[in-house]
């Protein structure tokens, strides 16, 4: 007997919402304490909190969609608005440190010289590894299409292939930019210019390593029959955030890396 | 030389026959490993899916169907019930919206603009 007349999920009580704001309260206190008295145990116990919430209720949403059906059609359109309202969110998260970017650096201020490099920064040169490095996210953008399409059209093999490609490439990416970070002539404390560098790119590049973790989820589900051609959300909510993470390394390319120099 | 090898090699593969199955699987699991809906869809999404296919819409999830509202083509609610509450907008934009109780069996007229609704009760799918 069908327990409900309409098509909505009506979720049932979980834990999952009280300790994710418990580990975000022992985070930031955490941090806190880190700074004034050279503690990282509530801060770490905070991130230990944090990853088994994530954990447990991400698991729990693909019991409930995948094994119990519970993702009819709209629910899957709510789940789409969230992670469009989400990605929106985040992209006017990157916008500030776009605005902080361009308000120093179209009036560099006399301390820093007048000029923007300013006196005594030498940028990286943009034609060399942040090129190829927007070379390997493009890549990354075409593999994820390519993973896309596999999956409608219910190409197992060329699923796998293209999704393991594309995580491949954001890995690539990411020790790319851990190497440059490692061999930069400026640090974050260099001024105004160590400063919307590090931060705008340091962003950038934990959103690289979040999204290839999501596409690395997506990839073990794949291999464990979870998507169908049809009915394959997770997949399409980790493609998207990729495609914003690589529109955001173009952005910055463009404004810090070349313009910037 | 190797354009010409290439040139014959692919004129070979595009001239070859190969048999065909004699049954042409063409979607799922069966043919590229992945499954369909058809095959994996489970709980509330497959019955749903089922009930789409036969062309009610049980879980209300289309806009409700325009009717005239007259004697001879009423609005026709449906109902796991034998009563449902109506709303009716007797005209566009009106803030007032008229609230009654529909019962089963003869149509009902709107008290406030005379238009007609009549109850379909249906079992929803188990």
């Amino acid at each position: 007997m069908a327990h409900q007349a309409h098509a909505y999920h009506m979720v049932d009580p979980s834990p999952w919402p009280l300790t994710g704001a418990i580990a975000a309260l022992l985070m930031t206190s955490g941090l806190a304490i880190w700074f004034h008295f050279h503690s990282t145990v509530l801060m770490t116990l905070g991130l230990i909190l944090l990853l088994l919430t994530m954990y447990q209720w991400w698991r729990d949403i693909i019991r409930e969609g995948t094994f119990q059906g519970h993702h009819t059609p709209p629910v899957q359109k709510g789940l789409r608005y969230g992670m469009i309202l989400f990605i929106t969110s985040e992209v006017f998260f990157f916008l500030g440190f776009f605005w902080a970017f361009y308000h120093s650096s179209l009036a560099p201020t006399p301390e820093l010289g007048g000029c923007w490099p300013p006196t005594g920064i030498t940028p990286l040169d943009p034609f060399e590894v942040p090129l190829l490095n927007t070379a390997v996210l493009l890549a990354s953008g075409v593999t994820v299409t390519w993973a896309h399409h596999s999956i409608m059209e219910g190409e197992r093999k060329q699923a796998i292939q293209s999704l393991t490609l594309t995580i491949l490439l954001g890995l690539y990416f990411t020790a790319l930019q851990a190497t440059e970070y490692y061999e930069a002539p400026f640090t974050i404390a260099d001024g105004v210019y160590g400063s919307t560098f590090f931060v705008a790119t340091g962003f950038h590049g934990l959103h690289v390593i979040i999204g290839s973790t999501f596409l690395a989820v997506c990839l073990l589900r794949q291999v464990q029959y979870h998507f169908t051609s049809e009915h394959h959300f997770g997949f399409e909510a980790a493609a998207w955030y990729w495609h914003f993470v690589d529109v955001v390394w173009l952005f910055l390319y463009v404004s810090i890396y070349w313009w910037g120099s | 030389m190797v354009a010409r090898l290439l040139l014959r090699s692919a004129v070979r593969a595009a001239v070859t026959r190969r048999a065909s199955p004699a049954v042409a699987l063409s979607r799922g699991m069966a043919a590229g490993g992945i499954p369909t809906d058809e095959e994996q869809a489970t709980g509330l999404e497959k019955k749903i899916m089922n009930a789409m296919k036969t062309g009610t819409d049980p879980f209300n999830m289309l806009k409700p169907k325009e009717y005239a509202g007259s004697k001879s083509d009423p609005h026709l609610v449906p109902s796991i019930t034998n009563k449902r509450i109506v709303g009716c907008v007797c005209e566009e934009d009106n803030t007032a919206v008229v609230w009654f109780w529909l019962h089963e069996g003869e149509a009902q007229r709107c008290p406030s603009c005379g238009s007609h609704y009549k109850l379909v009760p249906h079992e929803l799918p188990h």
